[in-house]
C-alpha cells in the first residue's frame, strides 16, 4: 500500500478545504490543508504530495470572474512548479472554484500538451443567479480521466453562479473527440440533459460538467464530490432509507459516490 | 495618470447580468427594453507603463474565450447608457481585489495612493424607452444614491472617445485631526452640544456625566494628564456605552404595567433580569449541557466531550431599509463575527435569516424609500453574497410580508459556530484580558463608516465626501481573517477576542478592558482607509471586518507572522493595564482619561408606562362567517398566499451545503422542493451527532395579544426541532425582539403604552415558555424602534409601525443523524396520524386574514400538556416508527397536510371526523385553526401498533392514508368530500405566486 499525499489549497476566500481534506482521507489518502502562501514562500513543497486539489470557494471574492485572480497568483508564483508536478505523473483536481481556476490557468483542457493557454471558460449561469441543487451526472466510459473510471451515473450537488462551460465549436469538437469530456449533466434517468434547466443547471454547452486533460490526470468539475461524503448528504436519503427499511435492508454503509470519485484518483496512484 | 478599462462579453454571448436587469425593468415597472448589456469598468488611478497596461488588460481583466476589452470605450450598441459607480468611501470590494491581482502580476507594490475603482455601464436598447424610463431604471434598479453615483447618456450625446469619462471616487478629507474639548458649564449647555454633535446623550444621563467630570478628585487626576473638560472622544465613549444598542436600556428599564381588565398596577424592574436572565440561570443549573451564557458574544452549548457549539442572532434593520443589499450583507457578515469572537474563537458552521417586508406587489399610495420588491431583492442578494462568499451554509430562514414593515423592514441574521472544548489544555469558552496583554486590531481598516450620521448631516456633500453611514460588508476580507484567527487560536495565541461592530473600538476595547481593569490605546497607530479622520471618529467608527484581540507579548511575533501568511492586516494599537482607566493617546498626548467604572455609577434607569387592555376590550371579536362550500378553491387560494407560497427561488440562491455537513436540507421531498421543518447538520464530520436548527416568526398574532404571539412562536420553533428528530432534553433558544417604539407620546406615539404592555407580556411569555420547555436563552438581541414615516398621496406623512415581532431560533442536539426524519410522506399505504388536540383558534390565522378578518380566539400554548407529546414523538422517531413528521403551523391542518403530500408527490386522504378536538368543531375550523402543539406523522402499516402503543395517553388519531393516486382528499364526519384536488394542482398553486423568480 503506497502512501498518497493530497494537498488541499486554502486561503484567500477558498472555503471547502475542511470537507475536501476529510473526503480525501475517507478516500484513503493523507490529506493536508495548505495555505496558498505557504506554497509560494516555500515553507511547504509540492514534493511531498501526489494529488493537488484546487477546491471550492470564492477566491478573491470571485471578483473579475470566478477563479481569475487565483489563477493569476498561482501562475505568477507557481505556474511552472505545477506543470512539472503534472509531468511527474501526479494528479490535479479542480472542484468548482478550482475548476474555474484550472481553466483560467490553462491547465485545462491542455490541448496539444499546452498547459498555459486559456481556450475554454466557465461563465455566468444562464439562469443569471447562484444556484444550489443536486444534479444527475453521467461519466464518459471512453474518457481516460482517472477520477471517473468505472463510474456511470451518479448524483452530486452543484453550488455556483459561474458554471456554464463555454468554448468555440472547434475546441468543443476536439474535446469530444479526445474524450476529454469526462462528466456531463444528465436527466434523472441518466439520459442526456440536452441543455434543459434544471437538469443542466447552468446552460453548459454539450451539458459539460467536468473535463480532463489529454492524460486524464488533470480533472476539473463543477459539482462537489466532497459534499457527498456521508449517506445523509443525499437530498432524498430519508426516502431511500424508508424504502430499504421496508425490505429489511439497512441504508448501505459503503462509500458514497462522491468519495468513490476521489478514491479513484487515490487508487490510481497506489 | 488614470486609465479606464472597459470589459464586456463578446457580442455573440448572452449576457445574463444584463438580461436580469431587463427582466427586473419589465417585472417592476412594465418597462420593456429589447436588450440590455453590461460593460464592466475598472478605473486605474496609478502610474503604469504601456507594457504594464497590456499585461493587466490581458492577464487579469480579460478572458480571451469570453470577453473583449479596451482602454477606449467599447462600441456596444445602445439607445441609452447608464453608468453606475460607487460614491467616495463606499467599500469597493472588486476594486480592492483588482489591486491585489495587479501588484501580483506586475511583481511590484504600487504606491499607497494608487487605487482601482470598479463601475459599470448598462447599454440599453429599445426604441420606445424614454429618458424617464431610463431614469427609473437607473434610480430604482441600478443605483442607490446613498452609496452610488450615476450618469445617463443617450446615444446622440455619446462621445465615442470620452465615453463615460473618468471618475475617481477617491476620498479626500482636507482636515487635520483635532480633539475638541466640550464645555459643560451647565446641563443645558451640555445638552445643546449633545444635540448639535449628534451625541445622543440621554438628558437624564447628563447630570451624572457632569458630576463625574466636576468631581475634584477626577479633575485633579485629569489635570495631571493635561485634560480639563471632557473631550469629544470621552463623551462619544460614554454615549456609545450608554446607548440602547449597547446597554439595552429598554429591556433594563422600569415598567409601570397597568392592567385595564383588573385595574391592577404592577412594577416590573428590568425585563432582561426577570424574564431572560433569571430563567436562563435557573436552567443552566439543571442542564449540564449549557456551557456559557449571558456574557459573551454568543452562548455556548455542549455538542460532545470535545466540541461546543455557539449561537447568536442579530438584526440589521435600519441600514437595510436605506440600502437593502449593503445593509443585509453587512448584517450577515457582521453576525458571523460574533461566534468568531466567542470564547477564544469559534468556526462558523451555519447561518439563518428572516426578512419581514411590505407586500411584494404593493400598489398603494405610500411611498417607501425602496419599493418592497426592490428591497426584498436587495436583502436576498445581500444575505446570499454574505453567506455564500463566507463559505457558511445558510440552512434556514423565513420571509414574511406585512404592510407594517413598509415603515422599516426587518432583516434577522443568525449564526452558529463550533469551538473545541479545550485549546492547549485550557477551556476554550473562557477568555480574559490581563495587564500587559497587547491590544491588536485585525482585519479591515478604519474609515468614516457607520458613524452616527454626524458626518452625513453636518457636512456639505462634495464629489469627495465619503458616504459613510451605510456600508457594504466584505466577506472576502473577513473569511481570510476568520481562517487566520482560528489558526492563531489553535496555536494558543489568543487570550481574548471580540468583534468590532456597533460602537467600534469604543465598545470592543472599552468592554474587554474591564477584565484587566484598564487600557492604554495609541489611536494614531490604527490603520486608516484615508487620512483626515478626527480621533473620536477613529474611536467610534463601525468599519466592518475587524476584530480586537488580546495577545500576550511573548506570542506577538508568531501572531503577526501568521497574520501575514494569511494576508490579513493586524496592528498593535495599545495594551491592557490595571489602572482602572481608559487612557487614549494621540501621538503621545492624552486625549481621553476616564474611569472604566464610570458606567456603573448610578446612571438612571429608563422608565416606561405600559397599559394593557385585553383584546375584547379593544373591540376585537370573532367574525361572523358562514361555513364555506368551495373548500378546494379556498385551499388553492390559501396555498398561493404570499406568506404560505413556495420561496424556493430564495433557498436555491443560498449555498446550504458548503462544508459538506448537510443532513436535512432546507428543501426536502421527492422533488427537493418542500421547506423542511428544521435543518440538520453534522458540524463535526467524523461524528454521527448533529445540530438541528429552526426559527419561527408569527407576528400576526400580536394584533390580538403579544403574549400568545410569543408563546406560539416559541412552541413552533420547538416543534420544528422535534419534527426532524431532536429532543426536548436539549434545545437552546435565541430571542430576537423587533418592536415599535414603546415610549408613550400623546402626539407622536399615542399607542406607546399599549406597545409597552405588549413587550411586557411578550417577555412574560418568553419566561413562562422557556421554563416550561426547559429552553435556556443562549443569546438574544432587541431592536426597539421599528417605525417609519411614509409619504402618502397628498404629501402627508404617515407613521407606519411594525407588528410587535419576535423571531425565535432554536438549536437542538441530535444524537444520531441517521435517525432524522423529514416532512414528506414516503410510501402509499402509510397511515396518516394527527398528534395533538385541535381547538377553535382561528384568531389571527391565515384563513381569517384571507377573508379580511383578525378575530379574537388567538391560539394558546399549553406547555404542560404538549411536553409529554413532544417527548413521546421524539421517542418514536428515534425508534424509527415515523416515516415522516411535520408540524402543523400557519395555515393549519389543510395547508400542512397538503405540504406533506406534496413532499412525497403522493395522495392523501383525511377524515375530519377523526381529528382529536376539544369540542365539536366546524369543518373550516378543523382545517384552518392554527392551534399549536400538533403534528402530522405518517407511519408504515407494519409499525402502527408499536407507534400507537408508544403514544398511549397522548392525544393522537389515525385520520387517513397516504395513497398512490396523487389526489388530496378531505372528507367531513359524514363522509362528504370537501376537498378533492390533484396534488400536482396544489403544488402548482403553491408555486405560481413567485414562480417566475429565479
Amino acid at each position: 500500500m503506497t502512501d498518497v499525499g493530497t494537498l488541499v489549497l486554502t486561503g484567500y476566500g477558498l472555503n471547502c478545504d475542511h470537507e475536501t481534506a476529510y473526503a480525501f482521507e475517507l478516500a484513503g489518502s493523507r490529506a493536508s490543508r495548505v495555505h496558498i502562501n505557504a506554497l509560494i514562500d516555500g515553507s511547504v513543497s509540492l514534493d511531498g504530495f501526489q494529488i493537488m486539489v484546487f477546491g471550492g470557494g470564492f477566491s478573491w471574492g470571485d471578483d473579475h470572474g470566478a477563479g481569475v485572480i487565483q489563477a493569476v497568483r498561482m501562475k505568477t508564483h507557481l505556474g511552472e512548479q505545477i506543470i512539472s508536478f503534472i509531468e511527474k505523473g501526479n494528479l490535479v483536481i479542480g472542484i468548482c472554484n478550482g475548476f474555474q481556476t484550472l481553466v483560467n490557468l490553462g491547465l485545462l483542457p491542455g490541448l496539444d500538451n499546452d498547459y498555459r493557454r486559456r481556450s475554454v471558460a466557465l461563465t455566468v449561469n444562464d439562469c443569471g443567479n447562484f444556484r444550489n441543487d443536486w444534479v444527475t451526472l453521467r461519466a464518459n466510459p471512453a474518457s481516460n480521466c482517472v477520477f471517473t473510471r468505472n463510474m456511470d451515473i451518479l448524483e452530486l450537488p452543484v453550488r455556483h453562479g459561474e458554471g456554464k462551460f463555454f468554448s468555440d465549436d472547434a475546441t468543443l469538437k476536439r474535446l469530444a473527440e479526445n474524450n476529454q469530456i469526462a462528466l456531463c449533466y444528465a436527466a434523472a434517468d441518466g439520459g442526456p440533459a440536452d441543455g434543459r434547466f434544471p437538469e443542466n443547471p447552468n446552460g453548459s454547452l454539450l451539458d459539460i460538467a467536468g473535463i480532463c486533460d489529454p492524460t486524464g490526470r488533470v480533472f476539473g468539475l463543477m459539482p462537489h464530490p466532497e459534499a457527498y461524503n456521508h449517506f445523509t448528504n443525499h437530498p432524498q436519503w430519508t426516502r431511500q432509507k424508508e424504502v430499504l427499511k421496508r425490505t429489511g435492508k439497512p441504508l448501505a454503509d459503503k462509500l458514497t459516490p462522491g468519495v468513490q470519485l476521489l478514491k479513484n484518483g487515490v487508487d490510481y496512484l497506489k | 495618470m488614470p486609465y479606464r478599462l472597459e470589459i464586456s462579453l463578446k457580442p455573440d454571448l448572452g449576457d445574463a447580468e444584463g438580461e436580469g436587469v431587463r427582466r427586473k425593468a419589465a417585472n417592476y415597472f412594465g418597462i420593456y427594453a429589447d436588450k440590455i448589456r453590461t460593460v464592466h469598468i475598472v478605473t486605474l488611478d496609478a502610474d503604469l507603463s504601456p507594457d504594464e497596461l497590456t499585461v493587466i488588460q490581458n492577464e487579469v481583466f480579460t478572458n480571451p474565450v469570453t470577453q473583449v476589452s479596451s482602454y477606449d470605450p467599447l462600441p456596444v450598441e445602445f439607445d441609452w447608457t447608464v453608468w453606475v459607480g460607487f460614491r467616495p468611501g463606499v467599500k469597493d470590494n472588486p476594486g480592492g481585489t483588482a489591486m491585489e491581482a495587479i501588484e501580483d502580476i506586475l511583481h511590484r507594490k504600487l504606491p499607497a495612493d494608487a487605487a482601482a475603482y470598479t463601475s459599470k455601464r448598462y447599454c440599453i436598447v429599445g426604441s420606445k424607452i424614454t429618458h424617464d424610463d431610463v431614469n427609473r431604471i437607473a434610480t430604482e434598479i441600478l443605483a442607490n444614491d446613498i452609496i452610488q453615483q450615476w450618469n445617463i447618456f443617450s446615444s446622440s450625446q455619446w462621445d465615442m472617445k470620452k465615453g463615460v469619462g473618468i471618475v475617481i471616487p477617491r476620498v479626500i478629507l482636507d482636515h487635520t485631526p483635532t480633539v475638541t474639548t466640550i464645555p459643560m458649564s451647565s446641563d443645558a449647555v451640555l445638552r445643546q452640544i449633545s444635540d448639535e454633535r449628534n451625541l445622543a446623550l440621554n438628558p437624564k444621563d447628563i447630570p451624572i456625566i457632569r458630576s463625574y467630570f466636576l468631581d475634584p478628585v477626577v479633575m485633579n487626576q485629569r489635570k495631571k494628564v493635561g485634560l480639563s473638560d471632557p473631550t469629544d472622544i470621552e463623551l462619544e465613549y460614554i454615549s456609545q456605552a450608554r446607548s440602547d444598542h449597547c446597554n439595552h436600556n429598554t429591556f433594563r428599564g422600569l415598567f409601570r404595567f397597568r392592567n385595564g381588565d383588573t385595574g391592577e398596577e404592577t412594577l416590573i424592574d428590568n425585563l432582561f433580569k426577570t424574564c431572560i436572565q433569571a430563567p436562563t440561570l435557573a436552567l443552566k443549573d439543571v442542564k449540564d449541557w449549557v456551557v456559557s451564557v449571558l456574557w459573551d458574544n454568543a452562548g455556548a452549548g455542549r455538542f460532545d466531550e470535545d466540541h461546543y457549539y455557539v449561537i447568536t442572532g442579530e438584526t440589521h434593520n435600519s441600514p437595510s431599509n436605506m440600502e437593502a443589499y449593503g445593509g443585509a450583507i453587512t448584517g450577515i457578515v457582521g453576525v458571523y463575527r460574533d461566534p468568531l469572537g466567542t470564547g477564544k474563537g469559534s468556526r462558523l458552521v451555519l447561518g439563518g435569516y428572516g426578512f419581514c417586508v411590505g407586500p411584494r406587489d404593493y400598489r398603494g399610495d405610500l411611498k417607501p424609500r425602496l419599493t418592497p420588491k426592490r428591497l426584498l431583492d436587495g436583502v436576498i442578494e445581500g444575505v446570499r453574497d454574505g453567506g455564500n462568499k463566507s463559505g457558511i451554509p445558510t440552512t434556514f430562514g423565513q420571509v414574511l410580508f406585512h404592510p407594517g414593515y413598509m415603515g422599516k423592514c426587518l432583516v434577522f441574521v443568525t449564526a452558529v459556530g463550533m469551538m473545541p472544548a479545550r485549546i492547549k489544555g485550557k477551556p476554550a469558552e473562557e477568555k480574559t484580558t490581563s495587564p500587559g496583554d497587547l491590544i491588536v486590531m485585525c482585519g479591515g481598516r478604519v474609515g468614516k463608516d457607520g458613524i452616527h450620521g454626524v458626518t452625513a448631516s453636518s457636512e456639505v456633500y462634495s464629489e469627495h465626501t465619503p458616504a459613510g453611514h451605510v456600508q457594504i460588508g466584505d466577506p472576502y476580507t473577513q473569511k481570510k481573517m476568520h481562517d487566520f484567527l482560528l489558526e492563531a487560536r489553535d496555536e494558543g495565541l489568543i487570550e481574548f477576542i471580540t468583534d468590532n461592530g456597533g460602537g467600534g473600538l469604543s465598545s470592543s476595547i472599552g468592554e474587554s478592558a474591564l477584565y484587566a481593569n484598564g487600557c492604554e490605546v495609541e489611536l494614531d497607530k490604527v490603520p486608516l482607509k484615508y487620512d483626515g479622520l478626527d480621533q473620536w471618529e477613529i474611536w467610534v467608527s463601525e468599519s466592518q471586518e475587524r476584530m480586537t484581540v488580546a495577545v500576550n507579548p511573548r506570542n506577538i511575533d508568531r501572531f503577526l507572522s501568521l497574520s501575514r501568511r494569511h494576508a490579513v492586516e493586524s496592528t498593535v494599537i495599545g495594551r491592557y493595564t490595571d489602572t482602572g482607566k481608559l487612557h487614549i493617546f494621540w501621538k503621545g498626548k492624552t486625549c481621553a482619561f476616564v474611569d472604566l467604572d464610570l458606567l456603573t455609577k448610578g446612571f438612571p434607569q429608563w422608565e416606561f408606562e405600559a397599559f394593557w387592555n385585553p383584546p375584547e376590550k379593544r373591540g376585537l371579536y370573532e367574525p361572523v362567517i358562514g361555513e364555506p362550500s368551495a373548500y378546494g378553491p379556498l385551499l388553492l387560494d390559501i396555498l398561493a398566499r404570499p406568506n404560505i407560497a413556495s420561496r424556493e427561488w430564495i433557498t436555491r440562491q443560498y449555498d446550504h451545503e458548503v462544508q459538506g455537513t448537510s443532513v436535512i436540507k432546507p428543501l426536502v421531498g421527492a422533488d427537493r422542493d418542500m421547506p423542511s421543518d428544521a435543518s440538520v447538520n453534522r458540524p463535526v464530520l467524523n461524528s454521527s451527532r448533529g445540530l438541528a436548527f429552526a426559527q419561527a416568526l408569527i407576528p400576526q398574532y400580536s394584533a390580538i395579544d403579544a403574549y400568545h404571539m410569543t408563546a406560539c412562536t416559541i412552541d413552533e420553533a420547538v416543534r420544528r426541532i422535534i419534527a426532524v428528530g431532536g429532543t426536548v432534553d436539549h434545545i437552546g433558544g435565541v430571542d430576537n425582539f423587533c418592536w415599535p417604539n414603546i415610549s408613550h407620546d400623546r402626539l407622536s406615539n399615542p399607542d406607546g403604552r399599549h406597545k409597552a404592555a405588549q413587550l411586557v407580556r411578550s417577555c412574560m411569555a418568553l419566561k413562562d415558555m422557556c421554563l416550561a420547555y426547559g429552553i435556556p436563552l443562549l443569546s438574544g438581541k432587541d431592536s426597539m424602534y421599528v417605525d417609519g414615516y411614509l409619504t402618502g398621496k397628498y404629501g402627508e406623512a404617515h407613521k407606519v409601525s411594525a407588528l410587535e415581532t419576535l423571531q425565535f431560533s432554536t438549536i437542538g442536539l441530535v444524537q444520531d443523524v441517521g435517525r432524522c426524519v423529514a416532512m414528506d410522506v414516503k410510501l402509499p399505504g402509510d397511515r396518516v396520524y394527527v398528534l395533538g388536540i385541535t381547538a377553535d383558534e382561528l384568531g389571527g390565522s391565515e384563513y381569517y386574514e384571507h377573508l379580511g378578518h383578525v378575530g379574537l380566539n388567538v391560539p394558546k400554548v399549553h406547555p404542560e400538556k404538549f411536553m409529554s407529546l413532544y417527548k413521546a414523538l421524539s421517542d418514536v422517531i428515534r425508534e424509527g416508527f415515523a416515516a415522516s413528521a411535520h408540524g402543523i403551523y400557519r395555515g393549519g391542518l389543510a395547508v400542512h397536510g397538503a405540504m406533506a403530500a406534496m413532499g412525497g408527490n403522493l395522495g392523501m386522504t383525511i377524515d375530519l371526523g377523526k381529528i382529536p378536538s376539544d369540542k365539536p368543531l366546524r369543518n373550516d375550523t378543523l382545517l384552518f385553526s392554527e392551534t399549536p402543539g400538533r403534528f402530522i406523522v405518517t407511519v408504515s402499516p407494519d409499525n402502527t401498533e408499536k407507534f400507537e402503543a408508544r403514544l398511549e395517553g397522548i392525544p393522537c388519531a389515525c385520520i387517513g392514508l397516504v395513497t398512490g393516486q396523487p389526489d388530496y382528499i378531505v372528507r367531513d364526519a359524514d363522509g362528504r368530500t370537501l376537498i378533492h384536488v390533484p396534488v400536482a394542482q396544489l403544488k402548482q398553486a403553491w408555486k405560481k405566486t413567485f414562480g417566475d423568480l429565479k
